[in-house]
């Protein structure tokens, strides 16, 4: 296949874009419909990006906080007004509670996967194109920053190797001195990761970085069907915004569980919503589908 | 693969919907308020929107000087028609008011007056009789808000002539014949039940950071392990538990005085008349505290109630009842309690009942000024 993912493929202002309209929705709005599609959709996509490496965190990471939040929220909150049974604290349960903590637990998911598919698709050579101009100095810090963590891990285990070579093992001994050793990989990690800081920043200043003049080679284009998708994308987050100022996305969860969902605008604001999410998985089966039409013809 | 998603998504779609039925019912809204006209008729129109939208107004009007409000819930309308809502004050004294209904017949509706005296009254409940029948029982209690000057609350359904008198006060004449008795062995003043009563010669705060309690009102308890013994079933041999009586009861017309300042969802929560639970008598058992009651009560009427325990008071803090909450009616609401027409300045877990006591648990909105309390919270 020429390229794995068609949406990552379009112009990085288009996937900004959408990243941002759906996070600022999924995080402000707590409609069950739009919830349940978010996470469904999210779910799909990461799994189309990563495949069985995607099943595995589902299920390591985002079960467990999904769980967690539906055990923990009645637990702590009492409020409602249809009460099940009483805890042996003295507190009610309560149905609204319960329904609460499954809601919010799906809000986390979507969020989480939402930022997860993000990470793939907004790359931080994208994030730079993006933001070099703008924001210069934040968006090398960003960049940056999104990359400390991986890179950090890398370097722990060279240097680890190496003192592993000095002598100053951290996978046997004495667990005294396998801290220590671990404590001294450490310590020099992080000086080198400061110090590796200061020289990247150091670098790109002296390649003229953030500087007026300065050109810089990019890949992307801004080509005929950007246009379109852009057409879209703010089609449906004007008309979400519409919507969800003019309360026809209403929900509340206490005292009692209220709220419009078979309005005939609330479904179009719900269609809508579904169509935004569905968005890059129909993106991807229509380019690879075309692709296997073109490769059958040969 | 993608047949299962969407199976799975419709499936939980249909269990949504499933879910759902009934949640379309309009939530209740609140509507400015409405001036009541010279002649005091509102028109059914105004009913029947009231009742369709399920909303909530304020009728206001005038008479003699002195304003009064009708709150009116939608929920509670059932046959919307032109009503006559203006009242006469015929008379505003200290501790007596009388007012006449305008209205040739009976409201079809259940609502809430508040009448606001230009006087503060004195006693501290009170309650609604007809003019002409002020000796037989009463149509309503009257709950009395405000801080400057009193507001009186209260359900009124017939026509005719009212007159609001206060609650007699059998906790004055007990206390008389109480107070007197001390103790043998210590010295201190008690009452019947064998409750240390303080004789106002604490300074200081105890250990609970509790300023000291007046004089002639009942000590804190503290709750120890002599609670968890009544709670603990105890073997069949012994003796059950002697049973006393006290009465209780749950009311917020604070709410109803400052809808505007309500959180727009606890809308549906707010009594139409005030009133989550009227007065009513209950049991309790040797050394149990109004927390202790308010719960079993709550309890046994499926009132919700939510409460933390505090150590730094070593009391529950009531944190909610039937859904509303602290804070949830302006920065200055939460709950309170009385026992006895006086606001104890300790934690309900800490008030040990004896015979007869009256319990009273209000909303305020006004950190207790409003419903004469301010003292229990150092003001």
């Amino acid at each position: 296949m020429a390229n794995k993912d068609a949406f990552g493929s379009y112009h990085p202002v288009i996937n900004f874009l959408y990243f941002g309209i759906l996070l600022a929705f999924s995080m402000l709005s707590m409609q069950p419909v739009c919830l349940v599609v978010s996470v469904a959709c999210a779910i799909v996509y990461y799994i189309m990006l990563k495949g069985a490496k995607a099943i595995k965190l589902l299920l390591r990471g985002m079960l467990p906080v999904f769980l967690l939040t539906v055990i923990i929220n009645p637990a702590f909150s009492h409020e409602g007004s249809t009460i099940l049974c009483y805890l042996p604290t003295g507190n009610p349960l309560t149905l609204e509670s319960i329904i609460y903590g499954i809601f919010a637990g799906m809000m986390m998911v979507s969020i989480l996967l939402w930022f997860a598919c993000f990470s793939e698709i907004v790359t931080s050579d994208k994030f730079v194109y993006l933001f070099g101009r703008i924001i210069p100095a934040l968006s090398l810090i960003l960049s940056m920053t999104l990359r400390f963590v991986p890179r950090f891990k890398e370097q722990f285990d060279v240097v680890r190797d190496v003192q592993k070579t000095l002598g100053r093992d951290t996978s046997t001994g004495p667990m005294l001195k396998r801290i220590r050793n671990a404590i001294t990989c450490f310590s020099i990690v992080i000086t080198w990761s400061l110090e590796n800081a200061i020289e990247t920043a150091d670098s790109m200043k002296s390649r003229g970085y953030g500087s007026k003049h300065r050109t810089a080679y990019s890949i992307y284009r801004w080509e005929e069907r950007d246009k379109g998708v852009l057409a879209f994308l703010l089609f449906c987050g004007l008309f979400l915004l519409a919507g969800g100022l003019s309360n026809n996305l209403f929900w509340r969860y206490f005292p009692t569980v209220r709220g419009v969902l078979t309005k005939p605008i609330t479904l179009a604001l719900e269609l809508t919503f579904s169509l935004l999410c569905a968005l890059p998985i129909y993106l991807d089966r229509r380019e690879s589908k075309q692709w296997n039409s073109l490769t059958s013809k040969i | 693969m993608k047949k299962i998603i969407a199976a799975l998504l419709i499936g939980i779609l249909c269990v949504i919907s499933l879910c759902s039925c009934g949640i379309d019912e309009v939530p209740a809204t609140l509507e400015d308020s409405m001036e009541i006209p010279e002649n005091g008729i509102i028109s059914e129109s105004v009913f029947q929107a009231l009742k369709d939208e399920n909303k909530v107004i304020v009728f206001k009007g005038k008479s003699n000087e002195i304003e009064y409000e009708w709150t009116v819930f939608g929920k509670d309308i059932e046959e919307p028609k032109d009503t006559n809502l203006a009242i006469e004050i015929l008379e505003d004294k200290v501790d007596s008011l009388s007012f006449k209904l305008s209205s040739e017949e009976d409201l079809n509706f259940g609502a809430t007056l508040a009448i606001h005296s230009v006087n503060l009254w004195t006693a501290e409940n009170a309650q609604l009789f007809f003019a002409d029948q002020t000796d037989k029982e009463a149509v309503a209690n009257v709950s009395i808000t405000g801080e400057k000057s009193s507001v009186l609350n209260m359900a009124v359904q017939k026509k005719g002539t009212y007159k609001v008198l206060p609650l007699k006060q059998q906790s004055e004449t007990k206390k008389d014949e109480t107070s007197n008795s001390t103790d043998a062995k210590t010295g201190n003043a008690t009452d019947e039940s064998g409750r240390a009563l303080s004789d106002g010669t604490q300074t200081g705060q105890d250990s609970y950071l509790t300023d000291p309690v007046p004089e002639g009102k009942p000590l804190p308890v503290e709750p120890t392990e002599k609670e968890k013994e009544t709670s603990v079933e105890k073997p069949q041999t012994e003796a059950p538990p002697v049973a006393h009586y006290c009465t209780i009861s749950i009311e917020c017309s604070t709410i109803l005085n400052n809808l505007d300042w309500l959180e727009p969802s606890k809308l549906d929560c707010v009594p139409g008349d005030g009133y989550i639970l009227y007065p009513v008598t209950v049991e309790f058992y040797d050394g149990e505290s109004v927390f202790d009651v308010l719960q079993r009560t709550c309890n046994y009427y499926g009132i919700h109630m939510e409460a933390s325990w505090t150590p730094m008071y070593n009391s529950a803090y009531v944190e909610g009842i039937g859904n509303l909450y602290e804070f949830d009616c302006g920065s200055g609401s939460g709950w309170m309690y009385r026992v006895n027409w006086w606001y104890p300045n300790y934690g309900c877990s800490r008030y040990q009942l004896a015979d007869g006591d009256y319990i009273e648990w209000r909303y305020t909105c006004d950190l207790g000024a409003d419903v004469g309390g301010g003292y229990a919270v150092g003001n």
